[in-house]
């Protein structure tokens, strides 16, 4: 067994695999009875769209329910069960006009009754849903109501441009959950939506199988089937890719030379809406000065990182917005990889090199310890390998790798200050640019800003970019927001990751030049062959 | 014999308080709770705490435990965090997966184990029993999900005979029983014969070990004495014996089974009990996790019980003595 | 002694298990890198400038083999002694004492073995932060229930030898008896199961930081080696090789060292 694998390890050449060009089947080949496999790294936990928040539910989801809205390939917001929709003048009322002729997967009529039945169901205190804050605006909830059969008003507080985007939320069907616990109905375990696909089997723990909903609004999908196969092992889902159990796979940095190797399959790569970053605990005495933060900035090698860490597969980031939002703009502090200019921050700031090189200052070392959580290699290698680079500066940084739950405690207590020094760790942005509960300053000690930020004109400019509603003006004020932050550096930008996907070329319909929601985009466009 | 199965099944009731008040514990020592899984940017800590409150984690431990417990005797294991379902009904969905893996692993080992721990013993010393006896040594310090990853990559990925992932092929269009029988054995391979070659190599060693005891002692002799044949003798007298102690070493290995069907489960991605439970201890969902040790303790137990009364049925003397 | 030395396979397992502590020991000198240093920017396969090559971040095996050597070996050792200090314990004083002692500490025993053992170190270890003095508590804590039982039983068949008569009618108080008498003379099958329980405890902190819950990276053990090498089966499979091969080989020496124990402190099979 030894020497099979040392021979198989021997075989694996070292020059670059030729990158193929992307060819997809016809669609005038498509198989109309087609089914196709997709892995999940986890077992869902529940199909309702208002209670579950992990990503297998929601992959799930996406092929069974549908919402007012939906985004394309490029994160606009364009029409789904509703057809069109306005905003009043003062930005307070939203009306959507929605279709006609929609029937749920029982055959039961979709009317607006539904969708206010969904959103008064996510407003509900005795309902688990973690969405409901979503949809309170300082304190006061969205009134919602159902003017006639196909129209749907939303009352909201106050101007609140990221609205739009949410009320893409999926439909839950009233004539079956009204009056019921929505919590534990049986429902969430066979659910009922107004998708391309209706909800077939569920074998707890291997798969879950949707089948063609022949009535679907927008057409008849392509697909007879679609099965989601629950994979946990990174690994073993490569191996199901290989042997034709799976159609697709994310590819990890690490296995993208040899997967250009293996025959029959397309490769796609893209930008996704996430950043991974260092964030200092801002009340942390070491970090609390700005050149600190800034010369560690200019300390870190990032290019560095990007190769030995993704092998290349990501660019660097300067601010904490992708550049695939609309949102995004240039013109932010930019930290170049310069030691001098590291160490000479930190000699202003008072630092000097001690004994066996560690900064000194008025008897505190320039030591600390930084949180990564387990089961991310990447971000664990990305710790070493700061360890390392910061060293030359004399800056001691130890590592702790922590188990998920343990970290969100020690990061999300409402202690002040909190019990860590600094973090690696990664946001998945959402397709409206608002952050607020990233950087407010009241998202302390309770909320998403962990880190204590605390900058005035960012609060005001949080504000203003969420409650006004036409772009233009809200790009201007992201980009004031994001060189401001870039210039306080409350976080070290570390990488945008560039996404690979792998995907068996028998599946067709999908996109070239996938925007940052992947090659997949509506599933009732995705056909197969043979 | 009815009186002893009844004894031990009564011990049981302790027993399982005890192991369910010792988890209970622990588990709520653990830092973090379920709440702190929902990492959308866009949750609010309000909206946490209320969850929170919903589930009734703002109240003291021992109220919780007490609640707990009042439930759980009525077979109540209330529900699970996040999936929204009873326990019970999450627990017994994983269960047969789980079982049937462990069975057939257990019925397997013995099938091989027996024959070559004994024949092992009576050739002792010959270049067969060297062979096996550096081959359970081998297996005996093999890490499981070593040979779970080479296995995969052997017999899936480069000889393609044998589904590398799941327990079901989702494509089968309404099978009947046979199809489904053989589908589900197809994806059983892998992970039986993992499970099967760990445990084989040690048990085979201690197989060896009991026969070659039962060999020496003085009944042996005085049956050999007495001019029987020598098939007689091992096969009437020696092997009912040999067979005690590799009873009760499989009983034993229960709790160990569990633990090492998770490593296997999750790399096959095997819907099994074992990766359930470590979900659970990772995520917190303590309802579940409550469920699932005490369901694996009643197992275990049931385990040694059954354990035990193999060992009466086999061996004459237990069965005697305890009249 | 002697018929330890006679039994081949036992004296190989002693010296590969010597020889083994003695690079952990010297693992600073011999080590020809720093075993956290990266030293290339890729990933080779095993050659001379690195004997077993190097791994994903591009450090040297070799050196984190040897220290990590340490940690294992460790790990081992200080688990193992936990289990049989609180096993032998029990066992004492459960055998010696008998009566509602005994039924309560073989109670205790009955319900530490019901549970699944690898839950019970999950659920310790998210609860302390998994670091290599907890996982060797917490190996030694859950492991103790063999031994306890196995001093137990020689307990009770040594309690009515006559040399512990002897010593009663003397009027030697029962600690004295226990420990001057009994414990010296059961101490041939703790010391086997000692070996043989330093060899569990040695897969158990490999199938530990397979989870990620045993040492933490970046220190090297074997157990999280073989976690890292995971990903690189194909690529790169010297790093599973080279530390799976290396607790085979440990563990197997340790399991010939107390077969050979076995044999050489155990009467009955020189019988034939």
């Amino acid at each position: 067994m030894v020497i099979i694998l040392l021979l198989s390890g021997c075989s694996a050449e070292k020059e670059p695999a030729q990158r193929r060009p992307i060819v997809l089947p016809k669609l005038s080949q498509a198989d109309p009875e087609g089914r196709l496999i997709l892995p999940l790294g986890g077992e869902p936990s529940i199909l309702n769209p208002i209670l579950s928040s992990d990503s297998a539910s929601s992959a799930v989801e996406g092929t069974i329910f549908s919402g007012m809205v939906r985004i394309n390939e490029k994160l606009e917001v364009v029409p789904d069960l509703a057809k069109k929709w306005d905003v009043s003048a003062d930005g307070l009322v939203w009306t959507f006009h929605l279709r006609k002729n929609v029937k749920w997967h029982d055959g039961h009529p979709f009317t607006a009754e539904d969708v206010k039945f969904t959103f008064d169901a996510i407003l509900n205190p005795k309902v688990n849903s973690v969405r409901r804050g979503d949809y309170i605006i300082d304190g006061t909830p969205i009134r919602f109501e159902a003017v006639d059969k196909y129209t749907l008003r939303a009352i909201l507080p106050k101007p609140f441009a990221p609205f739009l985007v949410q009320s893409g939320m999926s439909v839950i069907p009233k004539h079956i959950l009204e009056g019921k616990d929505i919590n534990t109905a049986e429902f969430n375990r066979k659910p009922i939506g107004t998708g391309p696909f209706r909800f077939k089997e569920w074998m707890s723990g291997d798969h879950v199988t949707v089948v063609r909903n022949d009535n679907y609004y927008l057409g008849k999908p392509h697909l007879a089937e679609v099965v989601f196969k629950t994979i946990p092992d990174a690994n073993s889902r490569l191996v199901a890719l290989k042997t034709g159990e799976v159609d697709e796979s994310d590819i990890p940095p690490k296995d993208y030379e040899s997967i250009w190797k293996v025959p029959g399959l397309n490769i796609f790569e893209y930008d996704a809406l996430v950043y991974t970053y260092f964030g200092f605990n801002l009340k942390n005495p070491l970090f609390t000065d700005v050149k600190v933060r800034r010369a560690l900035a200019h300390a870190t090698d990032k290019n560095q990182l990007i190769s030995l860490v993704l092998k290349g597969l990501g660019r660097i980031a300067h601010c904490p917005m992708s550049p695939v939002s609309w949102a995004y703009s240039e013109g932010v502090a930019k930290y170049d990889y310069d030691l001098k200019e590291a160490k000479r921050l930190l000699k202003e700031a008072g630092w000097e090199p001690g004994d066996n090189g560690i900064l000194v200052k008025e008897g505190m070392k320039f030591e600390f310890t930084v949180l990564v959580n387990q089961g991310n290699k990447e971000r664990e290698k990305a710790a070493i390998i700061l360890q390392q680079q910061w060293e030359k500066i004399g800056v001691k940084m130890n590592i702790r790798v922590m188990e998920w739950s343990a970290m969100l405690k020690i990061v999300d207590s409402p202690k002040d200050p909190k019990d860590f020094d600094a973090v690696i760790i990664g946001w998945s942005l959402g397709v409206d640019p608002d952050a607020r509960s990233i950087w407010h300053s009241d998202q302390y000690p309770r909320g998403l800003n962990f880190i204590g930020y605390d900058n005035p004109e960012v609060d005001r400019l949080l504000e203003l970019g969420r409650t006004t509603m036409q772009k233009s003006k809200r790009k201007e004020i992201y980009a004031d927001m994001n060189r401001i932050i870039s210039y306080d550096q409350p976080y070290i930008f570390l990488w945008y990751p560039r996404s690979v996907v792998a995907v068996r070329d028998r599946v067709g319909g999908l996109l070239t030049e996938p925007g940052p929601t992947g090659p997949f985009l509506y599933i009732e466009d995705i056909f197969v062959t043979k | 014999m009815r009186k002893f199965v009844i004894r031990r099944l009564i011990h049981l009731i302790p027993l399982l308080i005890g192991v369910s008040l010792i988890s209970f514990f622990v588990m709520h020592l653990a830092p973090g709770d379920p709440t702190q899984l929902f990492t959308d940017p866009n949750v609010k800590p309000e909206e946490l705490a209320r969850i929170r409150a919903n589930w009734g984690l703002d109240k003291p431990i021992i109220m919780q435990y007490l609640f707990w417990l009042k439930n759980a005797v009525r077979g109540d294991f209330g529900i699970a965090y996040m999936i929204n379902r009873p326990v019970t009904e999450v627990i017994f969905g994983r269960l047969p997966a789980t079982l049937l893996l462990m069975i057939s692993s257990m019925l397997l080992t013995l099938l091989i184990t027996i024959p070559l721990g004994v024949l092992s013993a009576i050739k002792k010393n010959t270049w067969f029993d060297n062979f096996i006896t550096v081959f359970s040594f081998i297996g005996m310090s093999i890490p499981s999900f070593w040979l779970a990853l080479m296995l995969m990559l052997m017999f899936s990925v480069n000889l393609g005979w044998f589904p590398a992932v799941g327990m079901y092929n989702p494509l089968l269009k309404n099978p009947d029983f046979v199809q489904r029988f053989f589908d589900v054995a197809w994806h059983m391979v892998l992970p039986l014969l993992t499970m099967t070659l760990v445990s084989l190599a040690g048990l085979t060693r201690y197989q060896r070990a009991a026969m070659l005891e039962i060999l020496n002692q003085d009944f042996i002799r005085t049956a050999r004495a007495k001019g029987l044949s020598e098939r007689v003798v091992l096969f009437k007298h020696a092997l009912r014996n040999a067979l005690i102690p590799i009873i009760t070493i499989l009983g034993l290995s229960l709790p160990d089974l569990f633990g090492g069907a998770f490593i296997i489960e999750t790399i096959f991605a095997w819907p099994g009990m074992g990766r359930l439970g470590v979900m659970a201890i990772f995520s917190r969902n303590y309802p579940l996790i409550m469920g699932i040790v005490v369901l694996s303790a009643v197992l275990i137990v049931l385990g040694n019980l059954l354990a035990d009364i193999g060992y009466a049925l086999v061996d004459p003397r237990i069965r005697y003595a305890k009249k | 002694m002697k018929r330890f030395k006679r039994n081949k396979l036992a004296m190989i397992g002693s010296t590969i298990v010597g020889a083994l502590v003695i690079f952990a020991i010297f693992a600073p000198l011999l080590a020809p890198y720093d075993p956290s240093r990266i030293v290339d920017s890729d990933t080779l396969p095993p050659s001379i400038w690195h004997p077993f090559g190097t791994d994903d971040l591009g450090r040297d095996v070799f050196s984190r083999a040897l220290y990590g050597a340490r940690i294992s070996l460790t790990v081992g050792l200080v688990a193992v002694t936990i289990a049989i200090t609180i096993g032998t314990f029990f066992g004492l004083f459960a055998g010696y004492f008998g009566g509602l002692l005994d039924s309560a500490v073989m109670r205790f025993v009955d319900v530490m073995l019901a549970f699944p053992s690898i839950f019970l170190i999950l659920t310790i270890q998210v609860m302390l932060t998994p670091n290599i003095y907890n996982v060797m508590i917490v190996i030694g804590l859950t492991s103790w229930m063999g031994v306890a039982r196995l001093v137990r039983g020689e307990v009770l068949t040594i309690k009515e030898r006559q040399y512990v008569e002897a010593a009663r009618a003397i009027g030697a108080d029962d600690y004295r008896i226990i420990f001057k008498h009994i414990l010296p003379n059961s101490s041939a099958p703790i010391i086997v199961a000692a070996t043989l329980g330093m060899a569990g405890a040695i897969l158990t902190e490999s199938a530990l930081s397979f989870l990620g819950l045993g040492v933490q990276p970046p220190t090297p053990s074997w157990g999280n080696m073989l976690m890292d090498a995971q990903a690189y089966l194909i690529d790169a499979p010297w790093m599973a090789i080279i530390p799976g091969l290396l607790i085979l080989v440990t563990v197997l020496s340790l399991y010939f060292v107390g077969e050979g124990l076995r044999q050489a402190l155990s009467p009955k099979e020189e019988i034939k």
